[in-house]
């Protein structure tokens, strides 16, 4: 996972999700909204239950914590959209990303992931893209892309699929 | 048996000659009995106008002579006199003669009766002949019939004002307009000054009055013919219009005595648009101005094919970016006004109100301008395939004869160009796998020649292309067989062949009996399906064994911006493209209750299959106290959907879902509100897809 | 559904030669002998239009359209009355009694049609 090595360090945004403290590369924030009215999407997928419009365009949200196996509790004074670009089959997409809370942009340094064993252990390895050291703390830097990715999203087992009701 | 008019006639007539002989005899004796001369008269009448209309013309003349007689009798001019009631018995024998045959209308003695009638008859009132009559300005060509073509174009100025009581006494003013479309190209301006508010509005009278500016070959009395039955008891005036076209405004308005030449000059002075100072000055009713612009611009209309002058200023080229910006802002727009509209909604001020329905029809007209730019012939896209077809006729040994119709059907630009592909890989299939090779199709009873024919027609508010070709057909056995190897369909199902044929689309699926250079290079039926339903389409497909396979895209107009249906269902809103919806009814509570378990509703003798959309959205609020159904259909098929709350029109500028929610069926993409908020715009097909499956369910359970 | 057309006249061949040309063109046709005829008919359902002849025992034309016009039901109901005189009087009487338009007997059954293309569309 950790591609980058040694001292060199990343620029992230820093969130809150279920009481862990995850971070996204800060690259791919456009910007950071506080909570606006959302619109569900019946039949899709928990993880991207619903909609927002953000200037103008009507944009996916994705609830972070679906993939995560965390407790969906519903959204606070806290809460945070983080609007974000990812690549969706090869096409740059805007989608909405939903936190807990968002901390601050910050700087990290690579830590290696055998240093983490506990953390290591907790979440998907492929949804981590690598750890981050902050003074002594530990911070999983979220792997976006595969957290949207289709083709995992698809295989996984849906509980929230949409079904007819019977007549 | 036909029956003859005449003979009814025959018969009719010796009736009247009965009655006419039964009246002549007793007005012998009561000549002041009006009663009896009626009879006669009208008995004269009826021999009259019938016998002349089946050809009795000599009968119909002579009986003309006696009905103008006793009509005098009738009027007190003339006395029934025992000379003239012996001259009428006289005349019917005379009459009965001339129905039979055994008398003509120069015989000695006719014209002996008739100069006694001429006599008797008083020379104060001179009636015509009935040889002539014709219904007037009815030539026999009738309105409209070809006649009298081909003269010099002109342009005419009409005012048209009927009498208030036109509507009433069965006068349709818009036949009138279409009749003058038939003279020529007609642009017609309404003026509706009169129109008072809806308190005093009294739906039989008529308060519009029009201004036509019609082009036309045919001659004045052409156009008048047209009033012909409103001539008398309306103000219509006729004028020519100079045939230049770069008439100023100013000119116009004169011309038109809206203005005077004084009054355009003042204005002029000021510059620059002379439409609104003169509007603004208070010099000419805005109406006015519009209807001088509206002349203006007809008489700088192209003219008609063939007179067309070759100038460089008819048309533009413009980068498509720029089309698609523009498109974009209008979208923009169009969501500014929606918020607009919902914060004027709270208000009471009404000339904001008015401001704001004006900018609303203004938008809806820049959407349908915008739109209109967009659009392209179809022929662009045609016109490709004349290469790919002899090039490929070529590779594969095939002789092919590909034919097109429809190419001017227009369709957004964006939708024309994801076709290419979709249409591309048909037109290959129907003729790698459709088409046989000409020994096969020579044996198979068929010319050698195989045919491809790609057409586009409109249908509503959608486009139809379909790609037709004369070839072997689909296989339904060797689909069934792949089918049932894909896991699509049980080993021991009926499925029918109708439904094993859409089974092409699925993905991976594919009966090519072998790969060949052409086809089968992965890019299959599945992926054509995709893009047309990205386009908000539909494409099925048809076919014959052995003669012909038919492949129909179903297209909406435009990709942009659809006149939508806002509903509310629960705590979400939703947009149903208002071309698919048919009806709103309310969901009686009885209906409600007894359609529980059985979900089709009673539409005026049809059973509608029907979803309850909170239902089906798993929507956590309470039902509304009184749901409404909308009835939508797509096709033949109709499905009901009940919904909480109708909330309205809403003009939606469409935004595509991403690729997150591609397996999200129910949707065809989102729409931003007003408020800001998110509606999902509902894939009619799909929903109705469902109903129908539901309904099947319900039959067989 | 076909348009219904009311033909009004004493004469069996005139109405018979209005229902020919009618019924051929599409539409559905009602005979009336009469004004009084005519009136008991659109009892039971108004036509798309009528087409009445002016001279007629028990009621005639004249009055018959007065009568449909004070007839709510017959507002904008096209109304065309047959006439064999070129009588300028009769025509402005049957006009201000209401009628929509003329035909002129005898006339040819492309005019007939013509007429009712013109008021019916």
């Amino acid at each position: 996972m950790s591609q980058w090595m040694g001292n060199r360090t990343l620029e992230v945004v820093t969130l809150g999700l279920d009481g862990e403290v995850f971070a996204i590369d800060a690259i791919l924030v456009h910007e950071i909204l506080e909570m606006v009215p959302i619109t569900r999407v019946p039949g899709a997928r928990s993880f991207v239950g619903s909609l927002l419009n953000v200037r103008g365009k009507v944009v996916p949200l994705a609830d972070p914590r679906v993939r995560l196996g965390m407790e969906c509790r519903p959204p606070t004074i806290d809460s945070r959209i983080l609007v974000i670009e990812v690549e969706l089959e090869g096409e740059p997409t805007i989608v909405g990303l939903l936190a807990d809370k968002v901390f601050e942009v910050t700087e990290v340094a690579a830590a290696a992931l055998e240093e983490t064993p506990r953390l290591g252990m907790r979440w998907p390895p492929h949804l981590i893209r690598c750890v981050g050291k902050r003074g002594d703390d530990f911070i999983i830097v979220l792997e976006i892309g595969r957290l949207f990715d289709n083709a995992d999203l698809f295989g996984a087992p849906e509980t929230a699929a949409p079904q007819l009701l019977s007549a | 048996m036909t029956i003859d008019p005449a003979d009814t006639f025959r018969q009719e007539a010796q009736d009247l000659f009965e009655q006419l002989e039964q009246a002549l005899l007793d007005m012998e004796d009561r000549p002041d009995d009006l009663e009896l001369v009626g009879t006669a008269f009208r008995a004269l009448h009826t021999l009259k106008g019938s016998g002349a209309m089946f050809g009795f013309d000599a009968l119909a003349a002579f009986a003309h002579h006696l009905e103008a007689a006793f009509d005098q009798v009738r009027h007190g001019v003339l006395a029934a006199s025992p000379d003239l009631v012996a001259l009428a018995l006289a005349a019917k024998d005379h009459l009965r003669g001339l129905l039979d045959g055994s008398a003509s209308a120069d015989d000695p003695a006719a014209c002996a009766l008739l100069d006694r009638l001429q006599d008797v008859v008083a020379p104060t009132r001179h009636r015509s002949p009935p040889q002539a009559p014709k219904a007037d300005g009815l030539g026999d060509d009738g309105p409209g019939g070809a006649a009298k073509e081909g003269g010099e174009a002109a342009i005419w100025r009409l005012k048209v004002r009927l009498p208030a009581d036109a509507l009433a006494t069965g006068t349709n003013p818009l036949l009138l307009l279409d009749e003058l479309r038939d003279l020529g190209p007609c642009t017609v301006i309404a003026h509706t000054e009169a129109v008072p508010v809806l308190d005093a509005f009294d739906p039989s009278t008529l308060y519009l009055w029009w201004e036509v500016v019609l082009t036309t070959t045919r001659p004045r009395g052409d156009i008048e013919d047209v009033f012909i039955f409103v001539r008398d008891d309306m103000n219509l005036s006729i004028e020519p219009v100079a045939a230049a076209s770069d008439k100023r405004l100013g000119e116009i308005l004169v011309e038109r005595g809206a203005v005077t030449q004084a009054g355009v000059e003042d204005a002029l002075a000021r510059r620059p648009r002379i439409g609104k100072l003169l509007v603004d000055g208070g010099a000419v009713p805005p109406a006015q101005v519009e209807a001088a612009l509206a002349e203006q611009a007809h008489a700088r209309a192209p003219a008609p094919a063939g007179q067309r002058r070759p100038t460089g200023q008819e048309s533009i080229r413009v980068s498509a970016d720029r089309l698609d910006a523009l498109m974009d802002r209008v979208g923009e727009l169009v969501i500014s006004q929606a918020r607009l509209k919902q914060l004027v909604a709270g208000h009471e001020d009404i000339p904001l109100k008015a401001v704001t329905e004006e900018i609303e029809r203004l938008i809806a007209e820049l959407r349908d301008t915008t739109m209109g730019i967009r659009m392209v012939p179809i022929a662009s896209l045609f016109s490709r395939f004349r290469r790919l077809v002899h090039d490929l006729s070529k590779d594969l040994g095939k002789e092919v004869e590909l034919t097109t119709s429809g190419e001017d059907t227009e369709l957004d630009k964006t939708v024309i160009e994801r076709l290419n592909d979709p249409l591309v890989h048909m037109v290959r299939n129907a003729i790698d796998h459709g088409l046989e090779a000409p020994d096969v199709r020579l044996a198979a009873g068929k010319p050698r020649q195989g045919k491809v024919h790609l057409s586009a027609s409109h249908s509503g508010a959608q486009v139809l292309i379909s790609i037709q070709d004369d070839g072997r057909g689909l296989d339904a056995e060797r689909i069934r067989a792949r089918a049932v190897e894909h896991g699509l369909i049980a080993a021991d199902s009926s499925v029918p062949d109708a439904e094993l044929f859409q089974m092409i689309f699925a993905p991976g699926f594919s009966t090519a009996h072998e790969v060949t250079s052409v086809s089968g290079r992965g890019v299959g039926m599945d992926v054509v399906k995709r893009t047309i339903e990205s386009l908000r389409g539909t494409v099925e497909v048809d076919s014959v064994a052995g003669h012909q396979t038919v492949v129909t895209l179903k297209l909406p107009l435009t990709l942009a911006i659809i006149d939508g249906l806002l509903v509310r269902v629960g705590d979400g809103r939703y947009v149903l493209p208002l071309s698919a919806v048919e009806e709103c009814v309310e969901l009686t509570s009885e209906a409600d209750a007894r359609s529980r378990g059985r979900n089709f509703l009673n539409i005026r003798g049809d059973l509608v299959p029907f979803l309850r959309l909170r239902e089906f959205f798993a929507s956590p609020l309470p039902a509304a106290p009184f749901q409404k159904v909308v009835i939508v259909s797509d096709g033949d098929l109709r499905v009901g959907l009940v919904v909480d709350e109708v909330i309205g029109d809403h003009q939606t500028v469409i935004k595509s879902l991403s690729r997150l929610h591609a397996d999200v069926e129910s949707f065809s993409g989102a729409t931003i509100l007003g408020d800001g908020g998110v509606a999902l715009i509902l894939d009619v097909s799909h929903l109705i897809e469902i109903g129908q499956v539901r309904d099947e369910i319900r039959k067989v359970s | 559904m076909s348009k219904t057309i009311m033909t009004v006249d004493d004469s069996a061949s005139m109405r018979q030669m209005v229902r020919l040309t009618l019924a051929g063109a599409g539409y559905e046709v009602v005979e009336a002998e009469h004004g009084q005829d005519a009136l008991n008919k659109v009892g039971a359902a108004v036509p798309s239009m009528v087409v009445t002849d002016l001279n007629m025992p028990v009621m005639d034309g004249l009055t018959l359209i007065r009568n449909l016009r004070a007839l709510n039901s017959f507002k904008g109901v096209p109304i065309v009355f047959l006439t064999t005189e070129s009588d300028e009087d009769k025509k402005r009487a049957a006009k201000e009694a209401g009628a929509t338009g003329w035909l002129t007997k005898p006339f040819k059954q492309e005019q007939l049609l013509a007429v009712v293309k013109k008021v019916l569309g």
